[in-house]
């Protein structure tokens, strides 16, 4: 199972602009236009042979430079993406960044389920990943542990929540992948049944 | 320690006291009556024979006109460009100046566009750290560089609305009037000028008004022209002599007639004395400043002020502007709306600084290039005593 890093194909989301070894930031090309909360999504490495894979786990957008906060443009009059249409220099002034955890990487055609020794390299380009690659990457759930224990924006149970549902409906087969997945949660979580109930519930298909 | 707060405090607080609204009332009121009665003819008759010290506007017919906003086109185009340097520093041994021009292109309407961008230009040639007129050569200097730094940003807002289709108006941060360049050699400004003022000859040969915009501005041409009005010499059978009445303040205890208004701005005039509405603006003035003899006729700036909804601003445009009534009412109703969808000041100009500003840690950077370049050629900066106690401070 290899991904392609074709530059310029338009499964590009965005740009790394900061990195470490647990996970990156990345600016999207297109304000607004961020991947879902608990997708999954993959950095090309320095070489064709490794690939970095990682976790939305968090998103915002505002003013490019830091210091200048986003003020009211709208009115009764005007609202919405109408206010984009009469500000034309806001597309330039604002931007859309989302942080990714770093869960595993692609070492050749093998998969692993660990920190990569190195962080993603800055300024390479994040891709979404696809159908097949998300079964392949995601067919065994062991990484669930690791965000488990993720630190950042959200709490690792909403973060946890938002990556079974993002991955249940990516691969669309039947809930069979959500069953293993909550299965294995199940036993990762035996002695913390609040924590594992809160995520049940919220993944529990409708 | 710095600054002893304790100390300044009393002073701020008699300072204070001093700031009295009732204290000048009658200045005020006199000012308010003045211009209720204000008779243009004759204060026309007046400027024309005046000997003042101060600057001051000639016709003075339409000097209580508020012209209304005309519509704002839904589509329109705005350039607008500020500049930002670095001066040579004598502390170096590499001897550059650097601009950065902001440049900011927003078109509204059906197809709405912005662009921004930022043009650095880094200069350390021999022709360029150095002004040679016909006669005399001298190095360039803060003035010197400020005329530079207009041109490019007259030159790149050129650049911007060249053969624009759409209703457009070219800003430029602060004044059109290059008053500055009244304390160098006439030689000097002769070498220099030309270039600023090609540039506003494109902008006429395309029919692109091009306007200075000055933010609370500090400019006194109308005031001057009442304190003309307010003048007793006239009464007396004199000619206005500035001078004159001077001498008669120190020598015989005379007390001016035009002592009888209150100090303000034209600022103040225009939004409480002619209540100008949001959106109206005054008729157009002749700026009187000396360095105008020294532009085109067709370039000699005109200005007014206009509500912007905020605050008054001062917009300064060449004559030939002023004298198209096209031309003008789309400055007006540009700069409105650009300062409506900036919360009172023109969208374009506050993106357009954003661009040009150079932050500290952006000078350092460059300086800190120039000096590993100079190091890797063998030449290490030293710095001056005292360059060197104000970047490392010690006690």
């Amino acid at each position: 199972m290899v991904v392609s890093f074709r530059p310029g194909t338009s499964s590009r989301l965005g740009e790394v602009i900061e990195t470490n070894t647990t996970g990156f930031l990345a600016e999207s090309d297109q304000l607004h236009q961020l991947p879902d909360l608990g997708a999954l999504v993959c950095v090309g490495g320095l070489d064709a042979e490794r690939a970095y894979y990682g976790i939305v786990a968090h998103g915002a957008t505002g003013g490019l430079d830091t210091s200048r906060k986003a003020v009211r443009r709208g009115d009764d009059h005007l609202s919405d993406a109408a206010i984009y249409d009469r500000h034309p220099e806001l597309e330039l002034v604002l931007r859309t960044v989302f942080s990714v955890a770093v869960i595993g990487y692609r070492d050749g055609i093998s998969y692993r389920h660990a920190l990569p020794a190195l962080p993603v390299p800055l300024h390479y380009s994040v891709h979404a990943c696809d159908r097949a690659t998300v079964a392949a990457f995601c067919a065994n759930p062991r990484y669930l542990a690791a965000l488990l224990n993720y630190h950042g924006e959200l709490m690792p149970e909403q973060l946890l929540a938002a990556h079974l549902r993002w991955a249940d409906t990516t691969l669309d087969d039947g809930h069979a992948w959500l069953m293993d997945a909550t299965r294995r949660l199940a036993r990762l979580m035996k002695r913390d049944y609040d924590r594992l109930t809160m995520i049940l519930e919220a993944v529990a298909p409708d | 320690m710095t600054l002893d707060l304790s100390r300044v405090i009393t002073s701020i607080t008699e300072m204070v006291a001093t700031v009295d609204p009732q204290h000048e009332r009658h200045r005020f009121d006199a000012l308010r009556e003045l211009w209720t009665n204000l008779d243009p003819d004759d204060l026309d008759a007046r400027l024309d024979q005046a000997g003042v010290t101060f600057l001051t506007i000639r016709q003075t017919r339409e000097i209580r006109d508020r012209i209304p906003l005309p519509p704002v086109p839904t589509n329109y185009a705005v350039a607008a460009t500020d500049g930002s340097m670095m001066t040579p520093d004598r502390h170096s041994p590499a001897r550059f100046y650097l601009i950065n021009t902001g440049k900011v292109y927003l078109r509204y309407g059906d197809d709405p566009l912005a662009t921004l961008t930022s043009d650095p230009d880094l200069r350390f040639a021999e022709d360029d750290l150095w002004v040679n007129a016909k006669q005399r050569r001298m190095p360039i200097n803060e003035t010197i560089l400020g005329l530079r730094r207009a041109v490019a940003e007259l030159q790149a807002a050129m650049d911007l609305l060249e053969g624009e289709p759409l209703p457009a108006v070219a800003l430029v941060d602060g004044t059109l009037i290059l008053w500055m360049l009244e304390s160098l050699d006439d030689e000097i400004i002769d070498t220099l000028l030309p270039e600023f003022l090609d540039v506003l000859t494109a902008f006429q040969k395309y029919r692109i008004p091009v306007a200075g915009y000055i933010s609370s501005p500090g400019a006194t041409d109308l005031y001057g022209a009442m304190r003309v009005a307010a003048c007793d010499y006239p009464d007396h059978g004199r000619d206005i002599d500035c001078m004159d009445c001077w001498r008669r303040i120190l020598n015989d205890g005379h007390a001016a007639a035009c002592d009888i208004l209150p100090r303000v701005t034209d600022r103040y005039i225009v939004e409480q004395v002619a209540e100008l509405q949001p959106g109206e603006r005054t008729a157009t003035f002749p700026s009187e400043s000396r360095i105008l003899s020294r532009y085109h006729a067709p370039h000699r700036v005109r200005f007014y002020y206009v509500h912007t909804g905020r605050e008054i601003a001062r917009i300064e445009v060449p004559r030939w502007v002023a004298d198209d009534p096209e031309l003008l009412d789309q400055t007006h109703a540009l700069i409105w709306d650009q300062a409506q969808l900036g919360r009172g000041y023109p969208v374009a100009l506050q993106e357009a600084h954003e661009q040009a500003v150079l932050s500290m840690a952006d000078r350092r950077l460059v300086e800190q290039t120039v000096e590993r370049q100079l190091a890797s050629q063998g030449i290490v900066v030293t710095r001056t005593g005292k360059d060197g106690s104000k970047r490392g401070r010690f006690v």
